[in-house]
């Protein structure tokens, strides 16, 4: 007689028996594939479709793993020393100094195929003289243009604003230009239109941490524009990204500073736009961050020569690179040359003068507080003065503590 | 006519118009109660219908300011449902819904079974140190959460070394952490419930020759349905939206994805996201939830508990 | 370890026979099978994890089997049977991850200092240097079937060409006796070996790779798919002075706090994770964060943590009270209706919520300027940006509070209500001295859970605002709606990186605060525990 006070005992040995049995049978290695990469919901499903004729080839079977790019940074810190990263993975530039400093990359030898990339791409991954990483795409922001509302492309922040005055005065949009608020990467723009900065550059163009700009005299100045524009009800506070976004695709903005990643949207929503340079202050044009992107070779590969290999004969030819880059420029020349986008080429015209997003470590004690000071101004909560003299109060004060004092 | 004869239509007049008062009174209750629930409603509905509309915009924005947005579709339900049964393909809508179904259903049931033997012996068991582990059960789920997630992924990348089916990636080692976590709120929750139980019914059993277990199982498990299933939504529902530890476990697998992890990838993009599909992806994951209420509620709120405890 | 814990089961096990022994005997049985099943797997795994180092996790997964044995074996320990599956799975899941936090605690595990001590040593002693005076060469490689390799070496600067085998000295080009070579000056064949084309040098690369070529005077590695080069390693570690020695340079380093460093200061990254003691803790006494806008920050995360339970409860009862009566008509359809807010998960319905407050934007942004002709400030101005906090919160959680209040509203048994009736009471009467205090006997302890999960909730403050409007003046940026953990957060994880030891102690710190708010809350729930065990 089984009574029912022994199911729950017969249900452990049958659990428990079950776990034996799978031990036994999965003790092989967990995935056979000679190298495992990770990307981003854009890159990972191109890398899928194309893996198959890898292994066809030449001869590698790859593992495709898609982490969302917002997290592949801190999943990659933790998995990688644990046994658990990939052989490759893709990120942005700007990860490249607390990567170096984990000890998490590997430098990147690319032979021969170094030359077929955009040079502005090499020096991106390049942390201390040495190179990183293999680009693939290259972005910066640039000024959207509505042609409906505005014909001509302006030349100066003052001319952008007068015009915008104009239309909102006429009741045509609901805000002129738009700017979305309390993000940093976008009004660096304007902040150097006024000659203001993040952090001072050598003559090699490395970043001086020592050398904050946050409370130079042309960041406040690019500040005290902001206000400006504030008090005269110009730029309203508390839009973000997405709505500043859906200002513009539904044509209740005629200017919004943004990058290639809302081309789609916009082509979609159908209005009419041109793509300009970030429109010059005071202190000349403003001159947008760029960002790059590539591909690393993690420290803890079982193969890192396969994986470079696999890189520069694989990855770096024009049948993969053109599928990676979406709406983006490709760092990679030849696919760059095949790329006959008006859109992506008014980009560059725009980045020609851009500045590269800051890799070293101390960049991320700046955000916030960089952040903090633009939204302060917008919300008309501190001076421009003393919101960004605080700012730069406050990523002293972090970077200190970071380093121990 | 008699003057009783008068009392007496006086009387029935009188009974009649209370009856009449009362059913007013009935009737004006019954509309305030539906005119408070139309407002709750109202209120818990609207940011659905929002989501919903959102959902129908193919412009890609959660910022809608209109109810029926212009060029309303179905296009972005489309994107999810094209190939949503295959496994190898970009957005595999249905089997993230399969894995969510599976892994909070498994999670609920077991979570249910394990807390309420733990609550059952906290409630009709007095011995030393009860009152010390009930705290402390309870303190160890306070600690903030935040930063246990490192280490769940080291203690599972362990475990998957040398018992690959609870591993990293798997879905049964996501179920162990969820169901370590869910122990301790679920036994306090139980063990309430529990205590209300009048120890008369226990006496009473154990006079009849019933064992503990006898009378856990063919007692207290029946009346105490209603908690059993609160809890067991309650746990089904957590673990069906939780992305965080989902992400941190089941990374990379497309296609093991639950639903919270895969429709978190439509809005992780660093600049742009895919505003229309998510929320359309948030529209049919809700679904199951709301069969799930439909088919439990008659088990919450029934006649049969009240009379079993008054009996 | 392991061996010792049997014995001491096997002991325990005997002398709890006798008593056992009138049990039913196929219970019995069944019994210690599954402890022995149990004992058996433990006892694998613990030793496969010493075997792996992971001593903690050995030794918590011992104890807990041990544990387990005796709460079956000794007769006293009957009750901890019962929730001896719940304690495991708790130990193993929820503590191990605690203490693992604890630990951390007392370290410098973070940014520059992530991997372990033997991680770096491995890092170091793999990294290579091309001597002075080196040569670099292009390379073309020849297979033979048996998978030995050649390689045929053009110097850089076109100068010399070698043949070279792994091991053996290179021979000069003129006494390689190969065949033609091609424009390039590379040999067409070599007599029993392939040439390598240069689309499938991939299929070779990890094999050269492992290969030295040439002898000790001129080791040759392949660097890339065209180049080779002279490399030497750079440095190598010396264990029994726990030094770095630099081959090159012969500059030693020794560890200090994790890092190898130099006479002369320099450092070698990467760092390490050492033990610093209570370092992260004076850190945290001395940091600017507990200075300036901390008392502000501090009181607010209380008022969220609490008025969030508040409303979310209140909401929440209501609706239960309101929904508990099964004569109404259609009652399934309007708590499923009601419900479906719960349905939703909570990372959307805060960004829907975000999204309708959008200034000029929202619907209810733009519904209240259509109405009032203005809208509040709901992400610029800090008190409206706690209310729309607390609005969303209602909104988030109050179908959890109705779900376990109809719960726990079924444990009242109606005739108490039907007493209270004839002794005259009336219905708000009945609901604050009855039902209020037999709901919260169920209730009490989940009141304080919910406000300890509020008190942390991270996520909500992230997704919605993170923590915006800024403060003024603030010594690090902080925020208005910045709770504790999300304010303190900021300085231990920024986006150029994350110091774990740091975030570890801040959390220790949060969790002595939520801990003593949650004993003093439990002297409450106390009273209605104790009232409630005699119904």
């Amino acid at each position: 007689m089984i009574r029912k006070s022994n199911l729950f005992v017969i249900s452990v040995v049958v659990i428990l028996s079950m776990m034996l049995g799978l031990v036994s049978v999965a003790a092989q290695d967990d995935s056979g594939a000679d190298l495992v990469i990770w990307a981003d919901e854009n890159v990972a499903p191109v890398l899928d479709g194309v893996k198959d004729s890898f292994a066809e080839d030449f001869g590698i079977t790859v593992e495709i793993q898609q982490i969302d790019f917002g997290n592949l940074r801190t999943q990659f810190a933790v998995a990688a020393p644990a046994g658990e990263g990939p052989d490759i993975l893709i990120g942005a530039h700007d990860w490249l100094g607390e990567f170096v400093s984990n000890g998490l990359v590997l430098p990147v030898d690319l032979g021969d195929k170094a030359d077929q990339f955009v040079q502005v791409g090499l020096d991106a991954l390049t942390f201390d003289g040495q190179l990183y990483g293999m680009p693939f795409q290259t972005e910066n922001v640039a000024l959207f243009r509505n042609v409906d509302l505005v014909p001509e492309p302006v030349e100066t922040l003052d001319e952008m604003i007068e015009i915008a005055e104009q239309l909102q005065a006429e009741g045509l949009v609901q805000q002129g230009y738009v700017l979305q608020q309390a993000d940093p990467f976008h009004f660096f723009g304007i902040q150097t239109a006024f000659g203001g900065g993040v952090f001072g550059q050598d003559e090699a163009g490395n970043y001086l941490p020592d050398e904050l700009l946050i409370d130079s005299e042309g960041s406040i100045a690019a500040a005290e524009w902001l206000d400006e524009q504030v008090k005269a009800g110009n730029l309203v506070g508390g839009i973000d990204g997405d709505a500043a976004t859906a200002m513009f695709a539904g044509g209740d903005a005629a200017f919004f500073i943004t990058g290639p990643w809302n081309l789609q949207n916009f082509r979609d929503a159908g209005v009419n736009y041109a793509i300009d340079p970030i429109p010059a202050g005071d202190a000349g044009p403003g001159r947008p961050f760029s960002g790059v992107r590539g591909f690393f070779v993690s420290a803890f590969s079982d193969d890192p020569l396969l994986a470079q290999t696999f890189l520069t004969e694989v990855v770096a030819t024009d049948g993969v690179m053109s599928q990676i880059v979406s709406n983006r420029a490709s760092a990679f020349i030849p696919t760059l040359e095949n790329q006959d986008d008006p859109d992506l080429a008014a980009f560059a015209i725009a980045g020609e003068n851009a500045l590269p997003m800051p890799a070293i470590p101390e960049m991320g004690n700046v955000w916030a507080a960089w952040s903090d000071a633009i939204t302060l101004v917008f919300n008309q909560d501190a001076t421009p003065e003393e919101a960004f003299t605080n700012a730069a109060e406050q990523i002293r004060t972090l970077i200190a503590e970071g380093s121990g004092e | 006519m008699s003057s009783s004869g008068v009392v007496q239509t006086n009387v029935l007049e009188k009974a009649r118009r209370e009856r009449v008062i009362a059913r007013r009174k009935r009737r004006i209750g019954l509309a305030l109660r539906f005119l408070v629930l139309g407002v709750a409603l109202f209120y818990a509905l609207f940011p659905v219908v929002w989501i919903m509309s959102a959902a129908l915009n193919p412009a890609n924005t959660i910022v809608n300011q209109k109810l029926i947005p212009d060029n309303a579709s179905f296009a972005n339900f489309q994107v999810l449902l094209e190939d949503g049964f295959d496994s190898s393909a970009l957005n595999p809508f249905f089997i993230w819904m399969k894995n969510s179904i599976l892994v909070s259903g498994i999670t609920a049931i077991l979570s249910v079974l394990v807390s309420a033997l733990s609550a059952y012996s906290f409630s009709r068991f007095r011995f030393r140190g009860r009152r010390g582990m009930l705290l402390t059960i309870f303190l160890v789920n306070v600690f903030p959460n935040s930063l246990t997630m490192v280490a769940s992924f080291l203690l599972l990348q362990q475990v998957g070394r040398f018992i690959p089916s609870f591993g990293l990636g798997t879905h049964g080692g996501l179920i162990l952490l969820y169901l370590g976590g869910a122990m301790g709120i679920n036994t306090w929750l139980m063990k309430g419930y529990f205590d209300t139980i009048p120890r008369e019914i226990d006496e009473s059993a154990m006079i009849d020759g019933a064992s503990h277990w006898t009378l856990f199982w063919r007692i207290f498990l029946p009346l105490t349905r209603p908690i059993i299933t609160v809890v067991g939504i309650i746990t089904f529902i957590f673990t069906y939206s939780d992305f965080l530890l989902a992400l941190v476990v089941l990374r990379g697998q497309r296609e093991a994805f639950t639903l919270a992890v895969g429709l978190n990838f439509f809005i992780s993009g660093q600049f742009t996201n895919q505003w229309g599909v998510f929320a359309a992806g948030a529209i049919m994951g809700a679904i199951p939830v709301v069969i799930l209420f439909m088919l439990t509620q008659d088990f919450i709120v029934g006649g049969l508990t009240q009379g079993a405890v008054k009996g | 370890m392991g061996t010792i814990n049997r014995t001491a089961g096997g002991l325990k096990r005997l002398s709890a026979i006798n008593h056992i022994a009138s049990q039913n005997s196929f219970n019995l049985i069944l019994r210690f099978v599954a402890l022995a099943v149990i004992d058996a797997f433990a006892l694998w795994f613990v030793i496969r994890l010493t075997q792996d180092k992971n001593l903690p996790l050995a030794a918590l997964i011992a104890a807990t089997t041990v544990g387990i044995n005796a709460f079956y074996l000794h007769p006293r320990m009957g009750p901890f049977r019962w929730f001896s599956p719940g304690l495991a799975l708790m130990i193993l899941m929820v503590l191990y991850p605690t203490l693992f936090t604890v630990y951390v605690a007392f370290t410098n595990w973070g940014t520059g200092n992530l991997l372990s001590k033997t991680q770096v040593i491995e890092q170091l002693e793999s990294r290579l240097y091309a001597p002075e005076g080196s040569q670099s060469y292009q390379w073309t490689g020849f297979v033979n079937e048996a998978g030995e390799y050649k390689l045929w070496l053009i110097s850089d600067d076109g100068s010399e060409a070698f043949l070279a085998r792994p091991g053996e000295a290179l021979i000069p080009a003129a006494e390689a006796h190969v065949g033609e070579l091609d424009a390039d000056g590379v040999p067409l064949s070599i007599e029993g070996f392939e040439r390598i084309e240069r689309n499938q040098v991939i299929r070779h690369i990890s094999a050269l790779g492992e290969l030295t070529f040439g002898d000790e005077g001129r080791a040759v590695q392949v660097t890339n798919t065209t180049s080779a080069a002279e490399l030497r390693p750079k440095f190598t570690y010396d264990a029994a002075r726990d030094v770095i020695v630099d081959l090159e340079t012969g500059k030693e380093f020794t560890p200090i706090d994790g890092t190898f460093t130099a006479d002369d200061g320099e450092q070698l990254s990467p760092g390490f994770f050492v033990p610093v003691g209570f370092r992260n803790f004076n850190r945290l006494i001395n940091s600017a964060a507990l200075r300036g806008a901390f008392s502000q920050v501090f009181v607010w995360t209380f008022v969220h943590a609490i008025g969030a339970v508040f409303l979310q409860f209140v909401v929440g009862l209501g609706l239960a009270l309101l929904l508990n009566d099964a004569q109404l008509p259609g009652m399934r359809y309007w708590r499923t209706l009601i419900l479906i807010p719960y349905a939703v998960p909570t990372f959307i319905s805060m960004i829907i919520w975000r999204g309708m407050f959008v200034p000029g934007q929202g619907i209810i942004s733009t519904t209240l300027t259509d109405i009032f002709g203005s809208s509040p400030a709901w992400f610029g101005d800090g008190t409206w940006a706690k209310i729309g906090i607390l609005i969303v919160q209602m909104w988030i959680g109050f179908p959890y509070m109705m779900l376990i209040s109809l719960g726990a509203l079924q444990s009242i048994p109606s005739d108490i209500y039907e007493a209270a009736k004839v002794d005259g009471a009336n219905a708000i009467q009945r609901f604050f001295r009855m039902t209020l205090p037999l709901l919260l006997i169920t209730l009490g302890p989940l009141l304080i859970a919910s406000f300890a999960f509020n008190f942390n909730n991270f996520n909500i403050i992230r997704i919605y605002n993170q923590g915006g409007p800024p403060i003024a003046g603030a010594p690090i940026p902080t925020g208005q709606t910045d709770i504790l953990i999300s304010y303190t957060f900021r300085v231990a994880f920024s986006d150029g990186g994350s110091d774990f030891g740091f975030a570890s102690t801040i959390t220790i710190v949060i969790f002595i605060v939520v801990a003593l708010v949650t004993l003093f809350n439990f002297r409450f729930t106390r009273a209605w525990e104790e009232a409630g065990e005699n119904v």
